[in-house]
C-alpha cells in the first residue's frame, strides 16, 4: 500500500498552484487533507505524476463570518470547522455534522473542500449544505464563480468544478432566530448508509421547511414534493401529515442494494432519518436547546 | 486491590512510548523487501506468468513463483500436505499468493507487481460450504496426503473425489429413540460468519539463510510448528532452524500454526540473503478467517424441560486450505454441547474446501460458531415451554464433576453459579443506572481447550539470585511475559524484580507447542513449577556437598536458601561451590502426558467457560441494537495479573460484538468484496458497553500452580447468543443469522408484528 512515485509541489500562492495545473494537466492533482486522494493512490485505483499540496496557500485558509454568511476557507478541516466558536455560534447544525464525520484522524486532516472535490456518494455534508442554502466559490485564473450547493455535486465522483478550477472557499448563509437546522445519519459500517437533512425557518408566522437526503444517490436528494406539501403547516401540525409524505417520497427513491443495505431498507431509513431530522430541526428553530450528541 | 495498583506487565510502558521491538522494527544487514502478488481470481489455472518487466525495474533483485520451487518440498500444511509455498500451476482464492517480487525497498516491490503479467484460465468456483458439498460442485482439491500426529494430536479424514477435507462424528445413547420418547423436538439452523481476526499487527516475517542455517523472525504463534514445517520444506535439521518471536501485536489464531513464513522463507532461500515481508491489513485479511458454520441443532425435551436428546450436525466452509480447520471443526461439534445434561447425543461436523481465503483457528476455535446455535435455541425451547430461561437452563445443569460427554474429563466448574453472579451484578447496574429500559439476555459457553500437554521451560539460576526464564511461550499482548516472571517469583520464592523473562528464540527456548487455546500461562506455570523444583534439587544437592546441609530441609528464601537455621545467599553457595565467585544453575521444568501421575492427560485438560448476560435497547425503526450493560462471569481457577486477565476477558467479549453486530467478510461472484477495514466493520471504544462487569471466580479447581485454568477465550462463546436472547426476550424477533445487522433486526421486527 504504498503511493507509486510523484513529484510534490508545494505552492504558497493560488496563482502558483494554477501555473502548475496549466503546465501538468491531467498528470497533475491538488490535495490538503489527502483523506480520499491518498487512500486511492496507494489502492492504486488513480495515479498521479504530480501532487500539488494546497496547504501552504494562505488565500484557502480561514474561518470568517462576511455579513449574512459564514465562509469556510478551502483549508479549513473538519475539525477545525466542528471546534470553531464562530461556526459553533452562526452555524451550530453544520459544526455538529463535522463533530460526527468519519473519525478523529480524518476530521484532523480531511477538509470539507476536499470532501466535496471528491463527492464520494457515502459522505455527510452536501445534503445538509443543500438544505442551509450554503454555495461553493470556485476560481480558476480567468474567473471566480458561485454555485449553489445543491447544484455541485452532480453524480457519483463528479462535480460541475471545471479542470482549471478550485473550490475557493464554502459560504453557509448564517442561521438566524427562528431557523434550525438538523443533519441525521445512519450506517452500521464506517460511512453513512443514508443521511437526512432538515432545515425549519419560521417567519411571521409562516413555516418552511427544507428537506435533503445524502448518501442515498450519487448526488443529494431534494425531496422537493414534501417540502412543497408542508409548507406552512405549523411545526405543531407536522406530526399529522410528514410520516405520510416521509414514506411515499422515500418509497420513491432509486436505492441500490449494497453492503450499506438492501435498497427497500435504505428506502426506510430515508423516510424515518427525514422525520427525525425535521423535528430536532423544528425544535431548533423554537430555540429549544438541543444536544447535537 | 494491591494487585490493581501493582504495575501490569513489565513491557506496557515501553510499549505505549513506542520503545518496543516488533518484527517491523529489525532490521538485518543485507536485507531486501518482498511483496506478494496475489490472484485476482477464485480458481484458475496458471497459463504463464512473465516476470520481464518487473525485473527489468532498477532496485528489484528477484521474482519468485512457482516455478522456482519444484526442487522444494513445496507442499505443506499443519493436518493436510495441501498448500504450496506459492501457487505452481493453479490458484484457488483471490488473494493467493502467485508470485513476490524482492526489492532494496517496499515501494520498488510495489512498484513492480504492477510490471508482472499473469495468465489465467479461469475455472468454475465454489465459495458457499452447502454448493461444495452438492454433486458436481467444482473441486478445490484432488487428494492430499493427510498427516498424522503433525500439529494436532490425530488426523484429519478428507473424504476422496468430494470437497470434504474433515468429517467428525460422535454418538453418546440412542438419540432417535429418545426423540420419539421426548413431549417436543426443537430444530432450527443457524448461520455464522467468516470473520477476521484484526490483530493490529498485520503478518511480518524476515527470514535469513546463512551457510547451512536459516533464521527467522516470525509472528508466529507456534514457533516449533514454524521451525517444523520449515525443516519439512527445506530438508533441514530442526538445529539448523531458529525462529525468533519478538513482541506481536495480537494474533487471535490469525497468526497459530503456521502462516506465511514458508512463503517468506522460500523467496529468502531463492535470493541467498535476508528478506522482510510486512503484509498489509487488507493482505491479512486475505491469509486468514475464522470458518463460518451452519449448525443444524434438533433437541428433544419433555414438557417439564427436562432434555432428553441433542444432535448437532455441523457444516463449516474452510476455504482453499484446510489449513487448523480439521481442528476447527472437532470442536465445533464439541462445543455445540452445552454445560447441560444430555444423555443421548449425537455430533456430526464436516468441513468443506472452497474457493475463499483459508479458513483458520481463531479465539475459541468453532466455540462461538457452536455456543451461537446451541444457546439460542436454549431460550427457543424456555419460551416454547413457558420457561424462564434461566431455570430452563438450570433444570439440566451439569453440577461440578459430572460428564458432558463420557470420554471427557467431567465438568470442574459451578455453572451454575456464574450464570446466578451473572443475574445478580446486572441487576446491581440496573439499579444503580436507574435503567428501566433495556432488554436482558443470557448465555453460557463451555469449551474444552485442544490443549495437548506438552510444553517445556529453561529456567537460570545466576550467582546474584538473578533468574532468567527462557520458553518459546509468544507474547502476543496478552501479557504471558508478566504472567511467567510472577509464577517464576513464585515457586522460586525470589523478587518479582529479580526474574527476568526472555524472548523466544528455538535456538535457546526448549519445545513447546505453541501461544493458543488458553494454553500459556497453565502449562509454562506447570513447566516453572517443574524447574524450580529442578533447581531446588540442585541447589539442595550442593548445599549438602558444600555446607552439609540436610538436603531434604533445603528451601528458597530471598537471595538465597535456607536449611535448619542456616541461611545462605545464592552467591555464597555458587562460590563456593565453584571456586570462583561466578556461575549458574540451569533449571528444565517439562510437562508431558505422564506429569503429575498422568492427571494431565485426559482431555480437555480443564473447562474454560463464560456466563454473560447482556441488556440491550433497540432503535426500533432503524434496527440499531445498543448494548448498554454486559456482564462476563468466568471461572480461571485463580487470578495471577488481575489487569491482564480482566483485559483479556473484556477484550474477548468485545471482539464478539464484531461477529454478533457487524463484522462479516462478503462473497461475490468469487470476489472478497469488503476485505478492506473501511467496508469491513470492527466495533470500535464507541460500541463497548455503558458499563462493562468482569467478574473472575477463583475457586482454585484449575490443574495450575495455585488451582489456576487457562483463560482468554471463553468470553468470547455467549456474547452473541445473549444479545439474540434480549433482541427475542423483548422485541419477539428471533434472529438465527449473524451478523445482527440493524436491517436484520428491522425485518426481524416488522415480520413479528407483521406489518
Amino acid at each position: 500500500m504504498f503511493l507509486a512515485p510523484f513529484k510534490h509541489h508545494r505552492p504558497t500562492e493560488l496563482s502558483a498552484v494554477f501555473e502548475a495545473l496549466a503546465k501538468y494537466g491531467d498528470e497533475a492533482a491538488v490535495y490538503a487533507g489527502g483523506t480520499e486522494l491518498l487512500l486511492a493512490l496507494k489502492a492504486r485505483v488513480l495515479r498521479y505524476e504530480h501532487l500539488i499540496d494546497l496547504k501552504r496557500v494562505r488565500e484557502l485558509a480561514g474561518i470568517k463570518v462576511d455579513g449574512e454568511e459564514l465562509v469556510i476557507g478551502a483549508l479549513a478541516t473538519h475539525h477545525e470547522i466542528a471546534n470553531s466558536a464562530v461556526v459553533k455560534q452562526h452555524v451550530p447544525a453544520y459544526a455538529a455534522l463535522s463533530e460526527g464525520i468519519a473519525n478523529i484522524r480524518v476530521r484532523s486532516a480531511g477538509t470539507l473542500a476536499g470532501n466535496l472535490s471528491f463527492s464520494e456518494p457515502h459522505s455527510d455534508p452536501p445534503s445538509l449544505l443543500a438544505a442551509m442554502g450554503a454555495s461553493v466559490t470556485l476560481v480558476s485564473p480567468q474567473a471566480r464563480r458561485s454555485v449553489p450547493a445543491a447544484e455541485f455535486i452532480v453524480g457519483e465522483f463528479t462535480t460541475v468544478r471545471n479542470e482549471d478550477e478550485l473550490i475557493a472557499e464554502i459560504r453557509i448563509p448564517l442561521t438566524r432566530a427562528g431557523e434550525g437546522y438538523r443533519y441525521l445519519k445512519f450506517g452500521h459500517l464506517e460511512r453513512p448508509a443514508v443521511g437526512a437533512s432538515a432545515g425549519c425557518i419560521i417567519r411571521g408566522g409562516h413555516t418552511r421547511y427544507r428537506l435533503w437526503l445524502g448518501a442515498l444517490g450519487d448526488h443529494p436528494i431534494h425531496a422537493a414534493e414534501v417540502e412543497d406539501a408542508i409548507a406552512g403547516v405549523p411545526v405543531a401540525l407536522l406530526p399529522d401529515v410528514l410520516p405520510k409524505l416521509a414514506v411515499s417520497f422515500a418509497s420513491k427513491i432509486s436505492a441500490t442494494s449494497d453492503l450499506h443495505g438492501s435498497a427497500d431498507y435504505k428506502q426506510h431509513l430515508a423516510s424515518v432519518l427525514m422525520q427525525r431530522a425535521l423535528a430536532a430541526a423544528c425544535a431548533a428553530a423554537s430555540g429549544e436547546r438541543v444536544s447535537h450528541a | 486491590m494491591s494487585d490493581r495498583l501493582s504495575p501490569p506487565n513489565p513491557d506496557h510502558l515501553e510499549k505505549v512510548t513506542g520503545r518496543t521491538q516488533f518484527i517491523t522494527d529489525i532490521e538485518v544487514p543485507g536485507m531486501l523487501h518482498g511483496k506478494v502478488l496475489r490472484s485476482t481470481v477464485p480458481h484458475a489455472m496458471i497459463k504463464s506468468i512473465d516476470v520481464s518487466a518487473a525485473l527489468a525495474i532498477p532496485g528489484v533483485v528477484a521474482v519468485l513463483t512457482g516455478a522456482d520451487i519444484v526442487g522444494l518440498n513445496h507442499h505443506w500444511g499443519p493436518s493436510l500436505k495441501d498448500r504450496p509455498l506459492i501457487a505452481i500451476d493453479r490458484v484457488r482464492y483471490v488473494g493467493e499468493p502467485v508470485a513476490m517480487v524482492a526489492a532494496e525497498n517496499e515501494r520498488i516491490a510495489e512498484e513492480a507487481l504492477d510490471a508482472i503479467v499473469v495468465d489465467y484460465e479461469l475455472l468454475p468456483f465454489v465459495t458457499e460450504a452447502a454448493e461444495a458439498l452438492e454433486p458436481g460442485a467444482p473441486l478445490v482439491h484432488g487428494n492430499h496426503e493427510a498427516i498424522k500426529d503433525f500439529y494436532f494430536k490425530g488426523e484429519a479424514k478428507p473424504v476422496a473425489g468430494t470437497n470434504i477435507f474433515q468429517r467428525y462424528a460422535y454418538e453418546q445413547g440412542d438419540v432417535e429413540k429418545a426423540f420419539a420418547e421426548s413431549d417436543r423436538c426443537f430444530e432450527s439452523k443457524y448461520e455464522f460468519p467468516m470473520v477476521f481476526h484484526y490483530a493490529m499487527e498485520p503478518h511480518c516475517v524476515i527470514a535469513s539463510f546463512h551457510g547451512d542455517s536459516l533464521t527467522l523472525w516470525s509472528c508466529g504463534q507456534s514457533p516449533t510448528a514454524v521451525q517444523k514445517v520449515l525443516s519439512r520444506v527445506f530438508d533441514m535439521p530442526l538445529a539448523r532452524i531458529r525462529i525468533i518471536s519478538p513482541h506481536i501485536g495480537g494474533g487471535f489464531g490469525g497468526k497459530a500454526s503456521v502462516k506465511i513464513d514458508p512463503l517468506v522463507a522460500a523467496l529468502a532461500w531463492k535470493l541467498r540473503r535476508p528478506v522482510r515481508v510486512c503484509l498489509s491489513i487488507s493482505e491479512s485479511m486475505l491469509t486468514a478467517r475464522r470458518l463460518s458454520a451452519t449448525v443444524h441443532v434438533r433437541t428433544g425435551v419433555r414438557n417439564d424441560g427436562t432434555i432428553l436428546a441433542k444432535s448437532v450436525r455441523v457444516l463449516m466452509n474452510g476455504g482453499a486450505y484446510a489449513d487448523t480447520g480439521p481442528a476447527v471443526a472437532v470442536k465445533a461439534a464439541n462445543r455445540a454441547i452445552g454445560p447441560y445434561r444430555i444423555p443421548n447425543l449425537s455430533l456430526e461436523s464436516v468441513a468443506v474446501y472452497t474457493n475463499t481465503v483459508p479458513g483458520a483457528a481463531f479465539r475459541s476455535i468453532g466455540g462461538p460458531q457452536a455456543v451461537w446455535a446451541t444457546e439460542s435455541q436454549m431460550d427457543e425451547i424456555a419460551e416454547a415451554l413457558g420457561l424462564n430461561p434461566a431455570e430452563f437452563r438450570n433444570r439440566n445443569l451439569l453440577r461440578r464433576g459430572e460428564h458432558v460427554r463420557a470420554d471427557l474429563r467431567p465438568i470442574d466448574v459451578e455453572m451454575g453459579e456464574a450464570m446466578d453472579i451473572a443475574a445478580q451484578e446486572m441487576s446491581r447496574i440496573k439499579a444503580l443506572d436507574g435503567d428501566n429500559i433495556t432488554y436482558d439476555g443470557t448465555a453460557l459457553g463451555i469449551s474444552d481447550p485442544g490443549i495437548m500437554p506438552v510444553a517445556s521451560v529453561v529456567m537460570r539460576l545466576k550467582i546474584d539470585g538473578s533468574v532468567a526464564v527462557i520458553s518459546n511461550s509468544v507474547e502476543i499482548g496478552q501479557g504471558v511475559r508478566g504472567v511467567l516472571r510472577k509464577l517464576a517469583s513464585e515457586q522460586l520464592n525470589q523478587p518479582i524484580e529479580a526474574i527476568e523473562v526472555l524472548t523466544p528464540d528455538t535456538a535457546i527456548a526448549p519445545y513447546d507447542w505453541g501461544t493458543g487455546a488458553s494454553r500459556s500461562s497453565l502449562m509454562m506455570g506447570l513447566a516453572i513449577e517443574d524447574a524450580a523444583r529442578d533447581i531446588l534439587s540442585q541447589v539442595a544437592e550442593i548445599a549438602e556437598l558444600v555446607f552439609s546441609a540436610d538436603p531434604a530441609a533445603v528451601r528458597f528464601c530471598e537471595g538465597g536458601i535456607i536449611f535448619g537455621n542456616e541461611k545462605k545467599t545464592f552467591s555464597e553457595l555458587l562460590h563456593t561451590y565453584y571456586g570462583i565467585d561466578s556461575g549458574e544453575i540451569v533449571g528444565v521444568g517439562r510437562v508431558t502426558p505422564y506429569s503429575n501421575g498422568g492427571r494431565l492427560a485426559q482431555a480437555p485438560l480443564f473447562w474454560e467457560t463464560a456466563a454473560g448476560q447482556c441488556a440491550i435497547a433497540v432503535d426500533e425503526e432503524t434496527g440499531e441494537i445498543k448494548v448498554r450493560h454486559y456482564v462476563s462471569v468466568a471461572d480461571v481457577g485463580r487470578v495471577v495479573n488481575r489487569a491482564a486477565a480482566e483485559g483479556q476477558d473484556e477484550g474477548a467479549s468485545m471482539m464478539a460484538f464484531g461477529h454478533t453486530l457487524s463484522e462479516e467478510l462478503v462473497y461475490q461472484d468469487g470476489q472478497p468484496i469488503n476485505a478492506t477495514m473501511i467496508d469491513y466493520h470492527v466495533p470500535t471504544i464507541d460500541k463497548a458497553p455503558e458499563n462493562f462487569v468482569t467478574v473472575l471466580i477463583e475457586s482454585g479447581t484449575g490443574p495450575g500452580p495455585g488451582g489456576m485454568r487457562g483463560m482468554g477465550e471463553g468470553a468470547i462463546l455467549p456474547v452473541a447468543p445473549a444479545i439474540a436472547n434480549a433482541l427475542a426476550a423483548g422485541y419477539g424477533a428471533r434472529i438465527r443469522e449473524l451478523p445482527l445487522t440493524p436491517e436484520r433486526v428491522w425485518r426481524a421486527i416488522r415480520e413479528k408484528r407483521g406489518s
